[in-house]
């Protein structure tokens, strides 16, 4: 009896991994829990699994180690079992999201240690209008970490998307425009964001909302906040989650 | 009713003598399987269903599940393909391949272990079935510790990605692979000193391991049956560990500000610890853990890197978990703290070098 509860909860547990697994790969978005590199990897690996977990229904199995459990023992495997099948029944039924601001500020957007300058000032320079246009989140803060020269800015059209993340210093008047950066899976997610000044914002719409965002950056004109450049939008528009809402 | 329980209860004797059961007559088989189809085409079904469903969860908790799933699909391929390895080794490989063509002097033996990863190219999370399948085909359980912290990073996979990251020429590698191999060896001689070797097994994983019910049959269509049946025995053990670690793993990811690990990188000592329980925290496999800690590499000192590039891919929140599918909760306490001192050691000789 009691092999076969531990016995029963390991298939669960597999089926449902796998389920959700191929069930993500299919619709396209396993993209939100690992890196696109791994997903052909993962889907395969899922196949194989589907595969033998099918064949071992027919094969039946063989003798599992009977041995009798002690109390503290069943007591542990019983908690385990209860809280891997909530986990699993989560997998099933919660619609799969992204990392929302809470981890963005959790882990602290534009973290002095994220990695290698997207663009330089120096490569920029002489770059086109259009160029600038293009832009991501990433390349833009990538430069406002490098400088906060107004005159380097002025003039430059900044065209963005991402989602809204309220600055801590001053929620009232200043956001971030903020994407995740992902090298492997979820887990490592970095937030980048742009902070934007627009006084009252939370009347127009709430953390977490994607916006698409136009305008130019200037020096930054709220007082509490410790940014020193912001982007003073022309033009804000609140979109869907985009399909793929991590930058990679 | 009745009748069905007798054939039941006569089943698990033939399963007693013979390891595996046929399945009873053709028709019970075709009821399993239809019963097993419709359960996981009802999983697909309800997955599909409810994924247009909006359930408002609050921020933290949604984090929470996306961090924890996110680690449970990332680990989900690697353990997959270990279990895989695992099979062929245990039953598609002669039997004493392996014990034989190994070296007879215990030290030179773990020291040809240690860079059995090259072959068999898993990271960590896929290495603890193939451990496993290693003990029960006949090496000391202190000789399946020494692939086990070994293979993650001596193996081709993370070499190339270390190398990718950070440079073949650039100190960090040549640290990386020297500190794990050191380590796994070191691990391996302490553990090998221990006279009952299967006193360092779960009491379930030993109980396996002394029965040879795995020894492949003749006929070809017997070793497949056993391979399914071994795929899903192991599938079973591992997951449900996997999944506890990635509750844990999640949990304190969603915790603990990443700022306060951050914030102690700059100090050589500090930075070593801080950057040890990154590691340990953030569960993320040998194979791409240089990608993930190549940003802090401005930041925090060179033998910080590489006491996380050592210490992450042997120990952490994830690999516990599953490790307590076959060591007792004593020796892993004991080879964490072995390997803590030791990745924090080679970090320190990289710091006072560079």
């Amino acid at each position: 009896m009691w092999s076969l509860i531990v016995r029963w909860r390991g298939l669960a547990l597999v089926a449902v991994a796998i389920v959700v697994t191929l069930w993500l790969a299919v619709t396209n978005q396993l993209i939100l829990y690992i890196h696109p590199r791994y997903v052909v990897f993962t889907a395969i690996m899922a196949v194989i699994a589907l595969a033998l977990l099918i064949a071992s229904l027919v094969v039946r199995h063989g003798h599992d180690h009977d041995e009798v459990p002690t109390r503290t023992q069943k007591v542990v495997t019983v908690v385990g079992a209860v809280l891997t099948l909530l986990l699993a029944a989560a997998m099933i039924i919660v619609p799969p999201a992204t990392l929302s601001s809470a981890t963005a500020i959790q882990r602290d957007i534009n973290s002095p240690t994220i990695g290698a300058a997207s663009q330089t000032v120096a490569g920029t320079s002489s770059a086109s209008n259009a160029t600038f246009a293009k832009f991501t989140v990433v390349d833009w803060s990538s430069l406002l970490r490098q400088t906060s020269d107004p005159a380097f800015y002025a003039g430059k059209p900044a065209d963005i998307t991402g989602f809204v993340t309220a600055d801590s210093n001053d929620p009232a008047n200043l956001f971030f425009v903020t994407r995740f950066v992902i090298t492997c899976c979820a887990v490592d997610a970095q937030p980048v964001g742009v902070p934007v000044y627009l006084p009252d914002w939370k009347q127009k719409f709430s953390a977490d909302k994607w916006l698409h965002i136009t305008g130019g950056f200037a020096a930054d004109p709220s007082t509490k906040s410790s940014e020193q450049i912001a982007l003073v939008p022309s033009a804000v528009t609140l979109i869907a989650k985009p399909s793929q809402p991590y930058l990679f | 009713m009745p009748l069905l329980r007798e054939r039941g209860a006569r089943g698990r004797e033939d399963e007693h003598r013979h390891g595996i059961r046929d399945g009873g007559p053709p028709r019970r088989r075709t009821r399993w399987l239809a019963f097993g189809v419709a359960g996981i085409v009802l999983l697909f079904v309800l997955r599909a269903v409810t994924s247009r469903a909006s359930i408002p969860l609050p921020n933290q908790v949604q984090d929470f599940l996306t961090l924890t799933i996110s680690v449970i699909i990332e680990s989900l391929p690697f353990v997959i393909l270990g279990i895989l390895l695992s099979i062929v080794v245990q039953l598609w490989v002669p039997d004493d391949l392996f014990v034989r063509a190994l070296p007879k002097t215990p030290m030179l033996r773990r020291l040809a272990i240690s860079v059995l990863g090259v072959l068999l190219p898993v990271c960590e999370c896929g290495n603890v079935p193939l451990a496993r399948g290693l003990i029960v085909k006949g090496l000391t359980v202190a000789e399946s510790m020494t692939f086990l912290l070994a293979a993650p990073i001596v193996n081709p996979i993370t070499i190339i990605t270390t190398a990718q990251a950070f440079g073949w020429t650039n100190g960090i590698l040549i640290a990386r692979l020297a500190g794990g191999f050191l380590i796994a060896n070191l691990v391996g001689w302490l553990f090998a000193k221990h006279s009952n070797q299967f006193g360092l097994l779960t009491d379930r994983f030993a109980a396996e391991c002394r029965v040879p019910v795995r020894d492949a049959g003749s006929r070809l269509e017997d070793r497949w049956k056993k391979s399914v049946d071994l795929f899903v025995h192991e599938a079973g053990s591992i997951l449900p560990a996997l999944f506890l670690g990635a509750v844990a793993a999640g949990l304190v990811q969603v915790v603990v500000p990443r700022q306060v690990l951050v914030t102690l990188g700059s100090n050589p000592v500090w930075s070593i610890l801080a950057m040890m329980v990154l590691a340990f925290v953030i569960s993320v496999c040998s194979n791409v853990d240089a990608f993930f800690i190549l940003p802090f590499a401005t930041t925090f000192l060179p033998g910080s890197i590489v006491s996380f590039l050592v210490f992450g891919p042997l120990i952490d929140i994830k690999m516990l978990a599953l490790m307590r599918t076959t060591f007792r909760a004593r020796v892993l306490l004991q080879l964490t703290i072995i390997v803590a001192l030791a990745a924090a050691l080679v970090g320190l000789v990289v710091n006072f070098v560079a």
